[in-house]
This record gives C-alpha cells, sequence and structure tokens, in this order.
C-alpha cells in the first residue's frame, strides 16, 4: 500500500477543488447545551479510503450524520463533491445524494421489500430504466457485494448480519456513486467475515474508483484497507495520516494507546 | 496507488461524449469500435447505439471491440457491454485497447454477471399461492394445539405455584390487577355508558310501534346483564391488556431477558404469566360490574330524556324484569374469558422472535385472536347456558 500522503499530493496535483471529496471547515456543533464539535477540519481526497477512528462517544457516528445532511450544524461549512451543501437545494442537492451511497451499521434495508427490490429504489427514485434492465443491473450489483443469486429474493429478516451488511452495500453501489460512506462496516461480524468484508471494500474501491469515507473500531480493517486515518477526539480531529505515520508518530495520547497497544503491534507486524 | 480518472469527471452529469459504435470490417476480422460515455445516466443511447447481432457480420474469424475511444464507463455501461460480448459470439469477440481501469471494472462486472446468472431461482407464483394457503389453514390447527399447551404449561406452573406459596410474585399480581382492572375502567365505563343509552334509544323506538316502549327497560336489562357488559368489558381488556402484554413479554423475549430469566433458574412462566393472568381472572369481573352497572345507568338516563320516565319508575321496571340469575350468567364468563385473553396475549409475547418488527406483528394478532376468542367463548356459553335452562 503506498503511504497517504503520496496520494494527497498527487491528488492535489490534479488539481484546485475537483481534488477533495468531501471538504469540512471550521465545522461547529452542539447537541442541546453540549459541544460536540469545535472548529473541525477534515479532507477526504478522491480515490482514497479513509478511515475516522475514535473513542465511543467521541461523535464519529454524528460527524457522519452531520455530513449526509441528517442532523443540523451550527458553523462552519461542508462541501461534496466542490457544492456547499449549506447553501444548495432542491434538485441540484438531489444530484449530490445521487453520487454518494451510505451503507448503515446494519444495513438499513427496507424489511418490507426483497433485497432485489432494496437495491433497485434508488434506480426507481432517481432514473427511469426498464424494469428488466433494473432487475440485470440489481442482480449484477448483487452479486458483486458478493451475495449468492438466491438472497435476491429473500427478505432483510431472512439474512444474516453480514448478508444485510452486504445487501445493504449493494444498495448503496446502486446508482454507481462517487462516494461511499460506511459505518462501522465489519463490527458484528466474525474475524472471518470481517476480513472478507475488508477485501470487498477495497475490491470495489478499485473497481469502481470509490471514495471510501468510513468509521471503524476495527484496527484490522485500518491496517488492511485503509489509506489514510483520520482521529476524533477532543471535539475536533486530532491526527490526520497513514496508519503507518500514527503508529510512528501517534503525537496525542489516545491515539498512542490506540494505535501503539498490544493489539495493534500484533496487526501491524502481520501487515 | 492511483485515483483512477474516471473519478475526476462526474458520471451523473449526461454527457458531452454522445455514445457511438461503428463497425469496421477488416481484413478477415470484424472489428467494433466504441466511443463516448458508456454511463447509467444516457443508458437509452447506449442501447440505441449497440447494433443487433443481426448486423455484425457472420463468419468472421475474429471478432474485435475497441474500446480505444471509450470515455467514461460505469457497471451500467460494462454490463451492457459484456453481454454485447455474450450475444455477439461469447468468447469469440474480444476487448482490445482497453484501458486499465476499463479492464478491472469490465472483468469484475463479468465475474459478478455470470455469477448473478447461475441458479437465479425463478418464482413459481400458483405454487406458491398454494402453499400459503395451506399453511394460512394449518397455521389455525397449530394455533390451538400451542394454546391448549401453554394453558397445560401455565396450570402447571400455577399448580407448583400453589405448592409452594412463597413462590408466588405478589407485587406483580397487585401491579397486573391495577393495569389491566383499576386503569380500564375510565374507558369501560364510558364505552358501556354510551351503547346502554344506544340499546335503551333503539328498543325504544322499534317497540314503540306496538305501543310497548317499556319493555325496552327488559330488554336493556336482560341484555347488559347477560351479554354486553361482559362483551365490551372483555373486548376493552383484550385490545389494551392482551397487547401489552405481547409488547412487554415480547420485548423481553427480543432482548433475550426471557432465556437470562431460564439460565438463572427463574421459571418465565411462573414469573411472567402466571401473575398476569390470575390478575386479569381476579380485574376482569370487577371490571365486568362496572360495565353491568354503567350501561344500566347509560339506559336509565336515556329512558329519562327519550321515553320521559322518571329514574325511580325506570328502577321500578328493571327490578321487576330482571333477576339476579341474569347478573349471575353475565359474571361466570368473565373468568374464563380473562384466562383466554391472559393466555393469548402472554402466549404471542413469548413467540416473539429477534426483531423488532415481529412484536408488532405478534401484537397485531394477539388482539385479534383474543378478541375471536372472547366472542367464540361468548356464543359457546350461550349455546350452553340456555341449553342448560338459566
Amino acid at each position: 500500500m503506498e503511504s497517504g500522503t503520496d496520494q494527497q499530493t498527487a491528488s492535489l496535483a490534479n488539481g484546485g477543488k475537483e481534488a477533495y471529496a468531501i471538504r469540512l471547515r471550521g465545522l461547529t456543533k452542539r447537541i442541546g447545551s453540549q459541544l460536540i464539535f469545535e472548529n473541525l477540519n477534515l479532507d477526504v481526497f478522491r480515490g482514497e479510503v479513509l478511515a475516522v477512528a475514535g473513542g465511543s462517544g467521541a461523535g464519529k457516528s454524528v460527524l457522519l450524520r452531520t455530513v449526509l445532511g441528517l442532523m443540523p450544524f451550527e458553523s462552519g461549512s461542508i462541501e461534496v463533491l466542490g457544492s456547499d451543501l449549506s447553501t444548495v437545494e432542491g434538485e441540484e442537492r438531489t444530484s449530490i445524494e445521487r453520487r454518494w451511497g451510505v451503507l448503515f451499521q446494519d444495513g438499513a434495508l427496507f424489511s418490507s421489500l426483497t433485497v432485489l427490490q432494496n437495491v433497485q429504489v434508488p434506480m426507481r427514485e432517481h432514473l427511469n430504466l426498464p424494469l428488466k434492465t433494473m432487475n440485470e443491473l440489481a442482480r449484477l450489483k448483487i452479486a458483486m457485494a458478493g451475495l449468492p443469486a438466491n438472497a435476491a429474493h429473500k427478505f432483510p429478516s431472512e439474512l444474516s448480519g453480514g448478508m444485510r451488511k452486504r445487501a445493504g452495500l449493494a444498495r448503496a453501489l446502486a446508482l454507481d456513486p462517487d462516494i461511499v460512506f460506511l459505518d462501522e462496516p465489519t463490527s458484528g461480524l466474525d474475524p472471518i467475515g470481517a476480513a472478507a468484508f475488508d477485501r470487498l471494500i477495497r475490491n470495489l474501491q478499485r473497481t469502481l474508483g470509490l471514495t471510501v469515507y468510513m468509521i471503524t473500531h476495527d484496527l484490522d480493517s485500518i491496517f488492511a484497507v485503509c489509506d489514510r486515518v483520520a482521529v476524533l477526539a477532543d471535539k475536533h480531529i486530532v491526527r490526520e495520516g497513514s496508519p503507518r505515520e500514527l503508529v510512528q508518530n501517534p503525537g496525542h495520547p489516545w491515539v498512542r494507546e490506540y494505535f501503539c497497544g498490544e493489539r495493534a503491534r500484533l496487526i501491524e507486524k502481520a501487515s | 496507488m492511483r485515483p483512477p480518472a474516471v473519478s475526476m469527471l462526474n458520471r451523473h452529469a449526461i454527457s458531452e461524449y454522445h455514445p457511438g459504435c461503428r463497425i469496421a470490417p477488416d481484413a478477415g476480422a470484424v472489428r467494433i469500435e466504441l466511443s463516448g460515455d458508456w454511463t447509467l445516466a444516457v443508458l437509452e443511447k447506449v442501447h440505441a447505439a449497440l447494433p443487433s447481432s443481426r448486423e455484425v457480420p457472420k463468419g468472421a474469424q475474429a471478432l474485435e471491440i475497441d474500446l480505444a475511444r471509450l470515455q467514461i464507463l460505469d457497471t451500467a455501461g460494462a454490463l451492457t457491454l459484456v453481454s454485447f460480448r455474450e450475444s455477439i459470439g461469447g468468447t469469440a469477440a474480444r476487448f482490445i485497447n482497453v484501458r486499465p481501469e476499463h479492464k478491472i471494472l469490465l472483468d469484475e462486472v463479468a465475474r459478478a454477471a455470470s455469477a448473478a446468472a447461475e441458479a437465479a431461482p425463478r418464482s413459481q407464483p400458483i405454487a406458491d399461492f398454494i402453499r400459503r394457503f395451506v399453511s394460512a389453514l394449518t397455521a389455525i390447527g397449530r394455533d390451538a394445539i400451542s394454546l391448549t399447551m401453554f394453558l397445560g404449561e401455565t396450570s402447571a406452573a400455577l399448580g407448583r405455584v400453589i405448592a409452594r406459596p412463597s413462590k408466588f410474585r405478589g407485587t406483580a399480581f397487585i401491579h397486573q390487577i391495577q393495569m389491566t382492572g383499576l386503569t380500564a375502567v375510565p374507558i369501560v365505563s364510558l364505552v358501556c355508558f354510551l351503547i346502554g343509552g344506544v340499546i335503551m334509544q333503539q328498543g325504544a323506538r322499534q317497540l314503540r310501534n306496538f305501543g310497548a316502549e317499556t319493555l325496552a327497560i327488559d330488554m336493556l336489562g336482560i341484555l347488559s346483564l347477560r351479554e354486553v357488559g361482559v362483551i365490551l368489558a372483555a373486548v376493552m381488556v383484550a385490545g389494551r391488556s392482551a397487547s401489552a402484554f405481547t409488547a412487554q413479554i415480547g420485548t423481553m423475549k427480543m432482548r433475550e431477558e426471557i432465556d437470562a430469566m431460564r439460565t438463572l433458574g427463574i421459571d418465565p412462566i411462573e414469573t411472567l404469566v402466571v401473575p398476569r393472568i390470575l390478575a386479569l381472572i381476579v380485574a376482569l369481573p370487577l371490571l365486568v360490574f362496572v360495565a353491568d352497572i354503567m350501561c344500566l345507568a347509560g339506559g336509565a338516563v336515556m329512558s329519562k330524556v327519550y321515553l320521559a320516565l322518571d329514574t325511580p319508575i325506570f328502577l321500578q321496571r328493571l327490578n321487576a324484569a330482571v333477576t339476579a340469575k341474569h347478573f349471575y350468567v353475565g359474571l361466570i364468563k368473565a373468568p374464563f374469558v380473562a384466562l383466554v385473553i391472559g393466555l393469548v396475549g402472554c402466549l404471542e409475547g413469548l413467540r416473539v422472535t429477534g426483531s423488532a418488527e415481529s412484536v408488532g406483528t405478534q401484537v397485531t394478532a394477539a388482539v385479534v385472536k383474543a378478541i375471536f376468542l372472547v366472542l367464540v367463548l361468548d356464543a359457546i356459553f350461550a349455546i350452553f347456558l340456555s341449553a342448560s335452562g338459566f
């Protein structure tokens, strides 16, 4: 794996705004009287896999939901694919939403629809395609997400946790997005399932040229698939860099404990 | 890793590069040159641009699909290309001048498409319908069996509690009486008061044709005490308490609390089911009494308004019409009805499986089954009691 800094320079060399998939500047958010983020800055470059790590309650999920527009924020700016999300509305907003896909923690599949229908939901909503094409495309996405063909006609309640995640990923990929958001993609999976899911993410990222923003606790995932890690602590991003850089130079107590602990050392040695 | 050039462009915009296709017969080989953007956004144009398999000359030694001038490719475009290659000659046709980022995508799509194509089971609507119909029919039988088994289990647990009274959960029992009985008093009273009034009004109106308006009081008295009071109270309790039991026990089942109880050596039937059912058996007769009184009160008010009968006269007439027998006939049903409501509510709760959705399904099932069984039981009692001369 090449280091993240090489890629940053490569991306930056490609020029200006288009190098950033997501750009957060001076983000401040409170819930009630509690300050969640204070002057938070974060860049996600195109074509990279970024992991957002942090302790429980650090606000990783809140940050994701804020970027997705599911939660309001007080001040600062969120720029996705070159447009400032706080200013775009209506059609323009929808056209940005079409360019991202989200995998929620337990897949968040619609329980009354089969997997095939779930994958077709974004296509029905945003495009006007003949049913045959939608069926073909949805089956393709289901196969690309690593599900067997007979899973297409099952309901979410008939799937295991790992399969629900794969089905959720198939739905997130339905419209060939540019950015994919993953919320703890490997949580609740056994180590073998988690490793398979990591490989799947890596493969799809390469094949489809995706930018991946993922929340994760999983050190294995971080070392296996991530180009860069951003660590969320003390209400802002305290460290950014490739996993190796953070191991060599943690620079923050939480990062040191996380990346230089017993478990991290074993994984790093193995990788 | 280099970010592919593809991601630098907006794949979702309507492209400036229309998808195009040109057939150029070379010496010996047929070459199909593709150009433009092949994406989901312009999929119609992509399909229009592709030649049908008839237009591709037959008998050529080699078919080459030239992708040199292809701009942007996404999965939809790649799928179209892969199936086009299949349709014109399978492995005899091959892609040439493929850009590396297109090649990864085409290979992956070809792999996934063949995986998707194999063993996609077709749905069989008629067979599925018959299967569903039969399983719905047998479900009634299975329900009856499981309810009977559950009655047995509960009786056994009740027996154990009677043998060792220290096991009895007194606090839960009193709490359940409050929840199922006391808090139901306002709604049961209101409903019975209104229905009593309606029975009185409708009865008087019809009987007026025969000049026998006052017989409406006889009708009200007998109907309220024998049937209406107990049915209304039971239906209200089935709606309130059967659903509450299912939701409470179902939530515990969903969060594995029931399993935790079993591993700790606590019998969930003894702790959760027995107090609830006993509480209902105590509370429902009391509610039936309240319901009876409120029905009669509603009738009394209506007779004053509608028939201009003063309350003392109404009471006199009522006293002549009904005997204690009618009251007991209504009351004797209450504990049995309570048992059925409690059993159905608790059983459906224990049937909840892992998901929150299943709690909702089971609550609905509990209410429907409880009300249905209340009415069936009432009908059986009506036949039985009148046959035995009550």
